[in-house]
């Protein structure tokens, strides 16, 4: 089943993209066995927080260096990306450790009733993690979007100064928001449809307190959250840094 | 010049006032609840002697005082068991505060109070998103807005007519009321958006069926026993099919929007060029878009199954095992919307071209 859809998915890649389109693949299924791998790592018991943040870090890396090349906008966008992982490690990590939304809840027992529940390892560090790695797609979305529409207009009009340059890359980052907005908000809502038939008996405040409920809602704000942040910070680095390697020149 | 940075300042200190206001509210809104909500003063923890268990398991006794409803101020003791992992056990801390039930001579913890995390994080977003967005954030919100109060809408509706109704076809029509609705709002009425909107509609349905047949042709092979709440819902394949329907959902728009966008910009730049060389450029765009929006499909879904596979590979649960069982769900729904991502360049390529292009003739 996996197979197949990867094969279609593949195909249609190399129709639609050709050569880039298998780099999107490669980079693709690169990803895919990098959060293997990550989950694999918190199985053997290393610390969770510390391993997302490098599963992070290297998932830039692939994303930026692999997919886009090595040079000044993906360099751009690495500084932009690290500096907002920064940030949302503080935020995720603030609200991990306060608002009580590890593990597992009541609806859950059925499927997790056949495993022991003294794992040693803990949960609030995998959820923090999860959170981590679950904002590191959109963030390098939108920071690779700005930086090379960025680049495009400066290549166009090499007169602009890095103010004119700034602001027209959060124009550009705007029009990116509404639609990033978008597309988390639809990959997100499905898991709430069965959510709600299961608690259709529960009171409102019972719900907005419960616990999955916190825990799928905060991952979509935190989701919005970086993938604002994102805008002014990689357009202010781009613009800078393009401004900057010209003037050396 | 001197009278935009002074409004700016108003604004600026009005969404201040406004942010800490609801924030004061939401830290004391007990008085809204029901439910006796419980503020910790006093919790002690100690370690539970256990020979059986490798984990270490905690004994909490707390002590606190009602702080809503007709048991204010009344002092309770209670206890909580919880783990070093807490899997699947409340860590209460002393910030926490508790939901109780105290109807019973045995007080016992509903849940813990958690609005204000979420209403701290919804201010946070919002606040952002004026401060970056600036004049295109009104629409932006806007659009969040209705498609939040639609979806609720119709989830709140199907929760009392879920056996009745076939999930599928209620979310069929109503994806297209979304894609409308979304695009409209943000981009207005124009070419552009008749042409984001006719894309992403062909492109649903399309990468919709693709789905549909591949899925049905594979039925016995998909593990649909491991999907969350089954036990209530006897639809269930139709609810995951939904599944599906939604998670591309966003992602066609953000194509066909941004192809729309791209390709009405090289019309007004030239508004001579040919549908030749129309093309090839929208063939150039399309090679950049598709780029890392399929990475975004895999990281923002496929996380969900994080806690999962790490309970089963700590039951030593083998990594293959774990994958096909644990993983194949949120897999298919990441590969089934990435192939939607993929299938929407050219149709919207296409389309685009043909209504922006052939209506400027006429």
């Amino acid at each position: 089943m996996i197979k197949i859809l990867s094969l279609i998915l593949f195909l249609l890649l190399l129709l639609v993209g050709k050569k880039q389109g298998l780099k999107t693949f490669i980079c693709f299924y690169l990803s895919y066995f990098l959060l293997i791998i990550y989950i694999v790592f918190m199985g053997y018991g290393f610390n969770a927080i510390i391993v997302s943040l490098i599963i992070c870090v290297i998932e830039s890396l692939i994303s930026l260096f692999l997919l886009n090349g090595y040079n000044i906008k993906t360099k751009a966008s690495f500084m932009s990306i690290t500096i907002v992982l920064i940030i949302m490690f503080i935020i995720i990590f603030l609200i991990g450790k306060h608002a009580n939304i590890q593990g597992f809840s009541y609806e859950s027992i059925e499927s997790i009733g056949i495993f022991m529940f003294d794992i040693n390892y803990n949960m609030t560090d995998v959820i923090i993690g999860m959170y981590l790695v679950c904002t590191i797609g959109t963030i390098i979305d939108t920071s690779i979007s700005i930086s090379s529409s960025i680049n495009e207009i400066y290549e166009n009009n090499r007169k602009l100064s890095q103010n004119e340059l700034f602001e027209s890359a959060m124009n550009i980052g705007r029009d990116i928001l509404a639609t990033t907005i978008n597309t988390l908000y639809f990959a997100l809502i499905a898991s709430f449809i069965a959510f709600f038939i299961w608690h259709r008996a529960e009171s409102i405040e019972y719900i907005i307190n419960y616990k999955v409920f916190a825990q799928d809602v905060i991952e979509l704000l935190l989701c919005f959250i970086a993938s604002i942040l994102i805008i002014p910070i990689t357009s202010y680095i781009c613009s800078n840094k393009l401004i900057n390697s010209d003037k050396q020149k | 010049m001197k009278n935009v940075i002074l409004k700016n300042k108003i604004l600026l200190s009005i969404l201040l006032i406004v942010s800490i206001l609801i924030l004061v509210f939401v830290y004391n809104d007990y008085y809204l609840y029901k439910t006796p909500i419980l503020k910790i003063t006093k919790i002690e923890t100690k370690e539970k002697a256990n020979d059986r268990n490798k984990e270490i398991i905690y004994e909490q006794k707390i002590t606190g005082i009602i702080l809503n409803g007709k048991h204010k101020n009344e002092v309770y003791e209670l206890e909580n068991i919880t783990s070093k992992s807490g899997v699947y056990d409340e860590q209460i801390n002393k910030n926490s505060e508790l939901f109780l039930d105290i109807s019973n001579d045995k007080i016992s913890i509903i849940g813990i109070k958690r609005d204000k995390y979420i209403v701290i994080l919804i201010v946070l977003f919002i606040d952002l998103i004026i401060l970056v967005g600036k004049s295109k954030s009104i629409r932006i919100l806007l659009s969040l807005l209705v498609n939040v109060i639609v979806s609720s809408i119709v989830i709140f509706w199907y929760q009392n007519h879920y056996n009745d109704i076939n999930i599928l076809f209620l979310f069929l029509p109503i994806s297209v009321m979304f894609i409308v609705l979304s695009l409209f709002i943000t981009n207005g009425k124009n070419k552009k958006t008749l042409a984001a909107i006719i894309s992403s509609i062909i492109s649903l349905f399309i990468s919709f069926s693709l789905s549909i047949i591949i899925l049905k042709l594979y039925n016995n092979t998909i593990p649909y026993w491991n999907m969350e709440y089954i036990e209530i819902i006897t639809d269930y394949k139709n609810l995951y099919y939904v599944n599906i329907l939604l998670c591309g959902l966003g992602a066609i728009m953000d194509i066909a929007i941004t192809m729309a966008s791209s390709i009405k910009e090289l019309i007004e730049k030239d508004s001579n060029i040919t549908l030749d060389s129309l093309l090839k450029s929208g063939k150039e765009i399309s090679k950049d878009i598709t780029g890392t929006m399929t990475n975004v499909m895999l990281f923002t879904c496929y996380t969900a199954v994080i806690p999962m596979f790490l309970l089963a590979l700590k039951n030593r649960m083998t990594i293959a095992n774990t994958i096909h069982m644990y993983g194949q769900l949120e897999m298919i729904r990441v590969l089934t919307s990435s192939i939607s991502i993929v299938l929407c360049v050219p149709i919207s390529l296409y389309v685009s071209v043909y209504i922006l292009k052939r209506w400027k003739h006429d």
